[in-house]
């Protein structure tokens, strides 16, 4: 999804999210159809680097002033090592699903826990055996 | 009349001082039309280049189109050509001497030739050049973590985007590997980034002069950048890059060093023996900055070898 904005956003044909012109851009494109407080979920998958002005701009900005709780997907190391700081720093969270599928924060350490609660509660992520938490079916 | 400004014969961090101290004298003479001589010229790093171009560019801003006389060893000259240096002098210089017309980075080493930095898309072209290029010899050359290839790219990234975002003007970036034999008898990729911009002191003066009080200088404005990571902007995400620059290079045992005005910051790894902070220097307009990532070795005993 995030590599469908991006691909939109800037006038050549790149897979790398970089920079804070390009990172504003792909936000202002996500956030046109985002109602704010809302539950949003971002893939990463085909995107290729991505810096740490871009993972402010896009990310930590969404998560501060647009949307309730973020929950990333199809992210690479690089990406999270991109992110992390970035959110950690501004004392931020968002929830990514690794690649089995378990949720899990990312960023500030505190956050996190809350925005885990709050797709439970909505019944968008429940408890599987094992304590970990999954997206459910629905 | 014309005002000499002598090229060192081994261009590179080391030397650039004696290169700016020679700038600043000559530019200092008025409008009289300065000479870069660089006929002597035997070897220049990516940083000794870009940084001869940020010098021509401010020289061009400063009256008439300077004069540059090209190194007269034909192979030092054919690498300048190679390394794109040319490609980018003859619009800022009337350049004399004979230049071959090499095809720009052929070679391996040269990852990145001379690349002019202007605006955001610029660094896109830069990013997307680099993966394409130094991935395979980050990890196979210097023993680089594959997934560590990445990061150079955003090191990359933010180091160029302090040029569109702070500098006011253009710049260059370059990328080589080489064997470091002075210091490392290693492998090291470095990256120079050079503009002849408004320097980092202008750029955080307004937010962070008085912050500092009579400390306020090139040097203060260099650890509020590099240190305290503090931005110009006052948005609350700002001052990512250099954060992530040294991060990156923390985990890497890399260099990293920065030059402005009269005042040049490196953090310095146990390798080197630079020191952390120089004031009082020559000045030179805009800013330098230099990255040095060292092949990777595990110290074992009776050698070394990549880990």
């Amino acid at each position: 999804m995030v590599h469908a904005v991006l691909q939109q956003a800037v006038a050549g044909f790149y897979t790398d999210l970089v920079t804070r012109p390009t990172g504003r851009a792909v936000r202002e494109n996500i956030e046109r159809d985002l109602p704010a407080g809302t539950i949003a979920v971002m893939d990463f998958t085909g995107v290729g680097c991505l810096d740490y002005s871009c993972a402010d701009e896009i990310v930590a900005k969404l998560v501060r002033d647009k949307v309730k709780v973020l929950l990333l997907r199809g992210l690479t190391d690089a990406h999270r090592e991109a992110i992390e700081p970035v959110l950690a720093g501004a004392g931020l969270a968002v929830l990514c699903e690794r690649a089995d599928g378990v949720l899990e924060g990312l960023g500030a350490s505190e956050p996190a826990p809350a925005l885990l609660d709050e797709l439970i509660e909505r019944r968008l992520a429940a408890r599987i055996p094992g304590g970990s938490i999954r997206l459910t079916a629905a | 009349m014309t005002r000499l400004i002598e090229v060192p014969t081994q261009f590179d961090d080391r030397s650039f001082d004696q290169f700016a101290a020679a700038y600043a004298q000559a530019a200092d003479g008025g409008d009289e039309r300065l000479l870069f001589d660089a006929h002597a010229a035997e070897w220049a790093s990516p940083y000794g280049l870009v940084g001869l171009l940020a010098a021509g560019e401010a020289a061009t801003r400063k009256g008439e189109r300077p004069l540059l006389t090209a190194p007269a060893n034909p192979d030092v000259v054919s690498y300048w050509a190679r390394a794109g240096f040319f490609r980018e002098a003859a619009d800022l210089f009337e350049v004399h001497g004979k230049v071959p017309k090499a095809k720009v980075a052929t070679e391996s080493e040269v990852l990145l030739p001379v690349t002019p930095v202007r605006a955001a898309e610029d660094v896109h072209a830069v990013v997307s050049t680099i993966q394409q290029r130094a991935s395979a010899i980050l990890s196979s050359e210097l023993g680089l973590d594959p997934k560590a290839t990445m990061g150079f790219a955003m090191a990359l990234s933010e180091s160029c985007q302090n040029i569109v975002e702070h500098a006011g003007t253009g710049g260059w970036v370059a990328v080589q590997a080489y064997n470091w034999r002075r210091k490392l008898a290693r492998r090291v990729v470095v990256i120079a980034v050079a503009d002849a911009g408004v320097g980092f002191r202008h750029s955080l003066e307004p937010t962070q002069a008085k912050r500092f009080g009579e400390r306020w200088g090139d040097a203060a404005a260099l650890e509020a950048a590099l240190i305290q990571g503090v931005s110009r902007f006052r948005d609350p995400g700002r001052g990512q890059g250099l954060a992530g620059i040294r991060r990156y290079l923390a985990r890497w045992e890399g260099k990293v060093a920065i030059r402005s005005g009269t005042a040049r910051i490196a953090i310095v790894p146990r390798w080197d023996d630079d020191v952390p902070l120089k004031e009082g220097l020559p000045a030179f307009p805009g800013s330098q900055v230099l990255l040095i990532i060292p092949e990777q070795v595990s110290e074992k005993a009776g050698g070394s070898s990549k880990q």
